[in-house]
């Protein structure tokens, strides 16, 4: 089954009933194909477990669609509109570059001009015909200031460079010169960083030719004296870091336009560790680093639009796409989120679109060389990780490193995500409809709220709801989105966490682009990449990012687990611990004998435990409370804790010998006849269908969210 | 920047213990003794012989091998006369390349 012939994305991806959506498609072969639009029960394939499972939904833009291609260009850089008519000029700037040698690489640009990275590492200056060439490469990770000039009185050009650390071989300073036409002339549009991989810092354009300590002071100056006719830009790239455009304090004001999502708040040259938070020293975060696969906008025209019918149900949905390649078929989803406008069920389901965000087009296991050690066993690829092994411009998730091997540190859905959908990769999305698919089996009637809307709204969006169930691996979570939770708890909302590894990094939305998020994973936690010091702050909303356990909210403290141990080469089953024969925790285990394994099958390895699993601690914020009903300590040799829960290094500390290395299943009630049990793993939600959905851990997972929709109060606790 | 290096793996494997490679093929799923945990980290971690993966034919069910190219843009190299219908056949099979890559000697079918 081919997945990839036809992509797309829907826009906006969470819509209500009666709103519009429109469906951004591209194929690079297929001239049509056929569209449904389907209501998603389950999106998981496997043979093993209840397969695909959609519902045809029969839409007004159901039927043949046309198609065409449509590109994509990743690489973000800033353009420059309404440049004024320069003859000579200079133009100064700090650099970090991250891949030099790689390719050529421009740091500015006009028709007419270019200086840049010729393809060895070495600074080149090109005026029309000229070119002039610096001799030492530049080298990677080290700042250096360069500047580039053009008199246009002689054609005398200028380059030179250098080194801000001379020390240690480090030292690539020097000048030259050389000669082009006089007269010359250009204006219009300038460019910065097209291509380029790095940062830039504190960039100037000024209408002569400078020598190269003017120049230089030029760009140590925050601010440049406005009032020199000849200063054409100072660009200060510390201003409003959320946004899209980087203002310049000259007269001309010639503010750039960024494109493509250039990564902010990051230190400049001039950054001095006094402060790791930009919003304290922004003066030394006036640099960008740009990359040459930031992807954030496809920017694909819209090929159908469809009206929401007011009476569909909220849920998982995709518009379904069928063709044919040749002898295969194709069958390829583009899916959205239809969330409830008004509450019309008792319980809600979180679509945890922050997480699936976070997640979108990981490549984590095309590219780094942990993987195969981690899931302990060969890596199996689907075919839509295939298409992205070969198509790096969909752009890649916040686990992945850029080209450049700096970190991926946001997210956003204005491209086709192929791991958010049915047929997906088997985590988040596709692991999460498994408990969609069992609350329909079960006859639950339920509604769907979004991650970004608990995020805008807070928690008068949970309010309404007796239960609030979040699903398999809800891992990214905003402040706003925790102070929703926090608030929906103590006004006696019940809280179901059916998954592991939840409410673990600090994340924040963009402020006004839906679908954006960003996390900065700083230098703690389970990471697949380390953040640079200084550079833990989200561009965002300058608030501090990295793991919640680390701002002093650990998932305990909510949920009354949080994660401690992967464990990806078997799932284990849990054990009823002398809490479990508690009478307020009888209801439970309603059909559950007292020696009975709970989730001793499962479709990811085998058991409900597995994957990533959570534990209740005390320290860690689990509640006085907190019934501990249930346990899988026993998780064997593949089960390794997080970094965090190690202070020392020794041996033990394996999945075998350490009985910090489990899940846990909790109980505890909350303020005013609110409660919330956790199971603390994701496998937990593919267990749920085993034996025709009549194994333990649906039943206890059904005799929960029965009991915590009966308004009775939980008595027998202290307040 | 930290950053994983595949050439850390450095367990030496003897290839006189080809005791560790029947364990593998009797069990390639695991739990597995020590020595054995040791000589798939070196082959699994480092990649020697080849960073192989299996493309999904039809989930669940049928796999076929392939290869990682380490470069991003350029197709997973595809083996179309290598299918697999049981996975742990396919680790057998690869367990197999990369004892001859590390150890210059081959195992027994």
């Amino acid at each position: 089954m081919n997945t990839t012939e036809v992509l797309g994305y829907a826009w906006p991806l969470v819509v209500s009933a009666g709103e519009e959506i429109a469906f951004h498609l591209s194929s690079p072969t297929l001239r049509a194909a056929e569209a449904r639009l389907m209501r998603v029960r389950c999106g998981d394939p496997d043979p093993a477990g209840p397969g695909l499972k959609l519902d045809d939904m029969g839409s007004a833009v159901d039927g043949q669609v046309a198609l065409h291609h449509q590109p994509i260009h990743p690489g973000s850089f800033a353009s420059v509109d309404g440049v004024p008519a320069l003859g000579s000029f200079s133009f100064g700037v700090f650099l970090w570059p991250t891949r030099p040698g790689q390719d050529a690489r421009s740091i500015a640009a006009m028709e007419g001009w270019r200086f840049g990275l010729g393809a060895d590492g070495v600074l080149e200056l090109a005026v029309r015909s000229a070119t002039l060439r610096a001799t030492r490469p530049l080298i990677e990770r080290e700042w250096v200031f360069v500047c580039a000039s053009y008199d246009a009185a002689t054609g005398t050009l200028a380059v030179a460079q250098q080194s801000l650390d001379p020390q240690g071989g480090r030292d690539r300073s020097e000048a030259a010169t050389g000669k082009a036409a006089p007269g010359l002339t250009c204006a219009g549009t300038l460019t910065l960083a097209r291509g380029f991989d790095g940062k830039l810092d504190r960039p100037r354009l000024y209408a002569a030719a400078l020598d190269a300590g003017t120049a230089r002071a030029l760009s140590e100056a925050l601010v440049p004296p406005s009032g020199d006719p000849r200063l054409i830009a100072a660009w200060d790239f510390s201003i409003d870091q959320h946004g899209d455009v980087a203002r310049d304090l000259s007269a001309q004001q010639l503010h750039a336009k960024l494109h493509q999502m250039p990564t902010r708040a990051v230190t400049g040259a001039n950054w001095d560790g006094r402060s790791q938070a930009w919003t304290e020293v922004p003066w030394q975060y006036g640099a960008i680093h740009f990359h040459s696969d930031d992807m954030a906008d496809c920017d694909w025209s819209p090929d159908l639009t469809l009206r929401i019918p007011d009476d569909w149900r909220s849920g998982f949905y995709a518009l379904r796409l069928c063709a044919h390649t040749g002898s295969e078929p194709v069958e390829s989803f583009v899916p959205f989120f239809l969330r409830a406008r008004q509450p019309k069920a008792k319980l809600a389901f979180v679509a945890a679109t922050a997480t699936f965000l976070a997640y979108a087009n990981s490549a984590l296991r095309l590219d780094q060389v942990h993987a195969e050690s981690m899931l302990e066993g060969l890596i199996v690829l689907s075919r839509d990780d295939v298409y992205l092994q070969e198509h790096r411009e969909l752009g890649l998730s916040t686990y992945d490193t850029h080209s450049d091997g700096s970190g991926w540190c946001w997210s956003t859905a204005k491209r086709p995500i192929l791991n958010m959908r049915p047929r997906g990769n088997t985590f988040n999305y596709v692991n999460d409809t498994h408990i969609l698919d069992w609350l329909e089996h079960e006859g639950f009637d339920y509604d769907i709220v979004t991650d970004e809307d608990i995020h805008r709204e807070g928690a008068r969006l949970l309010a309404p709801y007796a239960c609030v169930i979040t699903g398999s691996h809800p891992e990214y979570f905003s402040k706003q989105m925790l102070d929703a939770f926090d608030a929906y708890q103590r006004a006696g909302g019940r809280h179901m966490y059916l998954g592991g590894n939840g409410f673990y990094w600090r994340i924040a939305f963009h402020p006004t682009l839906p679908a954006t998020m960003e996390i900065r994973r700083g230098m703690g936690g389970l990471r697949t990449w380390e953040g640079e010091a200084g550079e833990h702050n989200l561009m965002f909303t300058g608030e501090p990012s990295a793991l919640w356990r680390h701002n002093g909210r650990p998932p305990q403290r909510l949920v009354g687990v949080g994660f401690d141990a992967q464990v990806f080469d078997r799932s284990a089953a849990y054990r009823r611990l002398p809490d479990s024969f508690d009478p307020r925790a009888a209801f439970i285990f309603e059909g559950i004998g007292p020696d009975d394994p709970i989730g001793e099958k499962g479709l990811r390895g085998g058991g409900a435990a597995g994957l990533e699993v959570d534990r209740a601690d005390a320290t860690l914020g689990s509640s006085p409370n907190l019934l501990l009903v249930a346990t899988a300590d026993r998780l064997g040799t593949g089960g390794l804790p997080a970094p965090e829960e190690l202070r020392t290094l020794h041996r033990g500390f394996g999945g075998e010998e350490n009985a910090r290395v489990r899940a846990d299943m909790i109980f505890t009630p909350t303020a005013n006849g609110g409660a919330v049990f956790a199971t603390g793993s994701i496998a937990w939600a593919c267990a749920l269908s085993c034996d025709g959905y009549t194994n333990s851990a649906a039943r206890v997972t059904g005799n929960v969210l029965r009991r915590f929709l009966d308004p009775a109060p939980f008595d027998g606790f202290e307040s | 920047m930290l950053v994983n290096d595949p050439a850390t793996a450095h367990y030496v494997i003897d290839p006189a213990r080809v005791d560790l490679a029947e364990e593998f093929r009797r069990n390639p799923k695991g739990p597995h003794s020590a020595e054995l945990m040791k000589v798939l980290h070196r082959m699994r971690w480092s990649g020697e012989g080849g960073r192989f993966v299996l493309i999904t034919l039809d989930p669940g069910r049928r796999w076929m091998l392939g290869k990682l190219p380490g470069i991003r843009g350029v197709p997973v190299e595809s083996f179309a006369n290598r299918i697999y219908t049981d996975i742990t056949e396919a680790e057998w099979d690869v367990f197999r390349i990369r004892w001859k890559a590390i150890t210059g000697q081959e195992l027994p079918e």
